[in-house]
């Protein structure tokens, strides 16, 4: 009971911040900055939603994007997530059941560098792919900052479905190949909807990685372009806390639902396939 | 087979060759790892010149600068420091809390779900999260530090050089210490339980159990969670982008805010300098580790 009552309030340490940034956005101004903070009781207040969504004259830099300023940064957020998860995935399935498959010569240095490409600082990549997208005219682009995700989401992508492509029998491709099928059917029509759950997986972790990712998009994406984690880093100054409060809330409620789903394998995912759950 | 055929791929792709298969991944990882790679080295060779408006060849210049450089040194040293205080707090209170919650009661299946909740949150948005709490008047853990003590009245986190690092690391340990336990509760999930009753059995003081037959058996978890965390300690720049830019002073640049700072200031050379230094000691250290820790995929 005590290890139940102790385990309890390290979880609700855990959760207070998340607790605290979704009040905060409920709060007005006042409420806000009280101290000692008002955790539970406070006044409703949804001008801060108001403002992210309907949006007022106050922060409309840019004409081109009207109204609807703060939302079409989800739209970017959604738009490269999405891009990028199912670029990854479609070289990855490829990818990773050839390693899972396949004996040939170069397989361990293969993995190897493909755990070298996840050890790589991303600045060391974003300087260069600076210079490459400004010159083939990439910068700003959707699809500059989607390839450049689904680099990063790679090595995750390529282990992962590998480990999962793994748990799959042999036995499965080895009677398809007697029969006379071709590789890429048996991959097709038997081995996919085998591994449909971790290829759902792998999907939405790429995802919810794209969605989290700070450097890259801040350098790649600069006016046309911002992902949410880059505007709600321009929203330091405490005047736009609450809205920043709201901001933030509204993008990051769809992660979390997200990944409660695929919560079972979560952590396998984030050990690269390696621990099971 | 030939008139069951319903596919119309390249005939290629039914060959027994690697290279179908592994091609888009490959290009990949030659577009974006090996040529910002050599790209790197030979930006770290130029320099952009004012004077000029052209990048210009340097020698050796930037390597001399980056040696001679007092903030580079520092920085590389808030990066080290960093990275192995945060690694060895997360996998301690991990590894403690791993142990707590690790049982069949459907109570702590809840805590698990509940600890996979920061794990999402985009680090820049933790950032700005503990900016609100961290802030000198209206924050929580300021307030809460002066109440008890801990921090005279005057004092702030953020502006103040000595507890910076400290204001950016709490988030860094908030945020991640439940990578360290959901890893770790998922390994002492799959140990088997024999073991562990023969020791009860046979008298063993429960820490004498955690080091002779837990920690071993964990070995392989263990390590494969230190890599990947210790891959993204070195690594991290949202935390002190949002908290504090590097400030005050410099007393919380680590080497990837360092670098990308530089680029900002157009010393393109400079920044692409630092940042090759701190790919290849991530680069070496992480493959030996890989090697020495007996990690395998």
């Amino acid at each position: 009971m005590i290890r139940k009552i102790l385990a309890f309030s390290i979880a609700l340490i855990f959760i207070f911040p998340i607790f605290f940034l979704i009040t905060s956005s409920f709060k007005n101004n006042i409420d806000l900055f009280s101290l000692p903070p008002k955790l539970f009781i406070f006044d409703f207040d949804f001008s801060a939603y108001e403002r992210v969504f309907g949006f007022s004259k106050l922060l409309k830099f840019d004409p081109s994007y009207g109204e609807l300023y703060l939302t079409s940064r989800i739209l970017d957020s959604l738009i490269v997530g999405i891009g990028s998860s199912s670029l990854t995935l479609i070289i990855g399935i490829y990818a990773g059941y050839y390693i899972s498959r396949a004996n040939f010569k170069y397989k361990n240095f293969l993995i190897m560098s493909i755990l070298s490409a996840r050890m790589m600082p991303l600045i060391s990549i974003a300087i260069p792919i600076y210079f490459v997208y400004e010159k083939i005219n990439l910068l700003d682009t959707y699809i500059g900052l989607i390839l450049i995700h689904t680099f990063i989401n790679l090595p995750l992508a390529v282990l992962l479905l590998k480990s999962f492509f793994d748990e799959v029998p042999k036995q499965i491709d080895e009677n398809a190949f007697i029969d006379g099928a071709s590789k890429i059917k048996i991959l097709h029509e038997l081995i996919i909807p085998c591994a449909k759950g971790g290829i759902a997986v792998t999907f939405i972790l790429s995802i919810i990685f794209s969605w989290t990712e700070f450097i890259c998009a801040l350098m790649i994406g600069q006016m046309k372009i911002k992902t949410i984690p880059i505007q709600a880093s321009i929203m330091k100054t405490i005047p736009s806390w609450d809205m920043m409060a709201a901001f933030t809330t509204i993008s990051i409620i769809p992660v979390f639902i997200m990944i409660l789903v695929v919560r079972k394998h979560f952590v396998r995912g984030l050990t690269l396939g390696t621990v099971k759950e | 087979m030939a008139a069951q055929k319903s596919y119309s791929l390249p005939s290629f792709m039914n060959s027994d060759s690697s290279l179908p298969w592994l091609l888009p991944l490959i290009t990949m990882l030659i577009v974006f790892a090996i040529i910002p790679f050599f790209y790197n080295i030979y930006l770290s060779f130029h320099e952009f010149v004012p004077a000029k408006r052209a990048l210009l060849f340097v020698g050796w210049d930037n390597w001399i600068r980056l040696f001679t450089d007092g903030v580079f040194w520092g920085s590389l040293k808030v990066s080290l420091y960093y990275t192995f205080m945060c690694l060895l707090i997360q996998l301690v209170l991990g590894m403690g809390i791993a142990l707590l919650i690790d049982s069949d009661d459907p109570g702590f299946g809840i805590i698990r779900s509940i600890l996979t909740l920061t794990l999402v949150i985009p680090p820049a948005i933790a950032g700005m999260i503990f900016l609100i709490m961290e802030d000198a008047n209206y924050g929580l853990i300021p307030w809460l530090l002066k109440s008890v003590g801990l921090i005279g009245p005057e004092d702030t986190i953020l502006a103040d050089p000595t507890l910076a690092l400290w204001g950016v690391m709490i988030v860094d340990i908030w945020q991640w210490t439940p990578f360290m336990v959901l890893i770790l509760v998922a390994g002492l999930r799959s140990l088997p339980s024999e073991p562990f009753e023969s020791a009860v059995i046979d008298g063993a003081r429960p820490f004498q159990v955690f080091r002779r037959l837990t920690l071993p058996m964990l070995h392989k978890v263990i390590a494969v969670a230190i890599l990947i965390r210790g891959i993204d300690l070195w690594r991290m720049v949202d935390y002190v982008f949002v908290l504090t830019s590097g400030g005050p002073g410099t007393a919380t640049y680590t080497l990837s805010l360092y670098s990308w700072q530089r680029f900002t200031f157009v010393q393109w050379g400079y920044g692409a300098t630092i940042s090759l230094f701190s790919l290849i000691v991530i680069l070496i250290v992480g493959n030996a580790f890989i090697h020495f820790a007996k990690v395998k995929w």
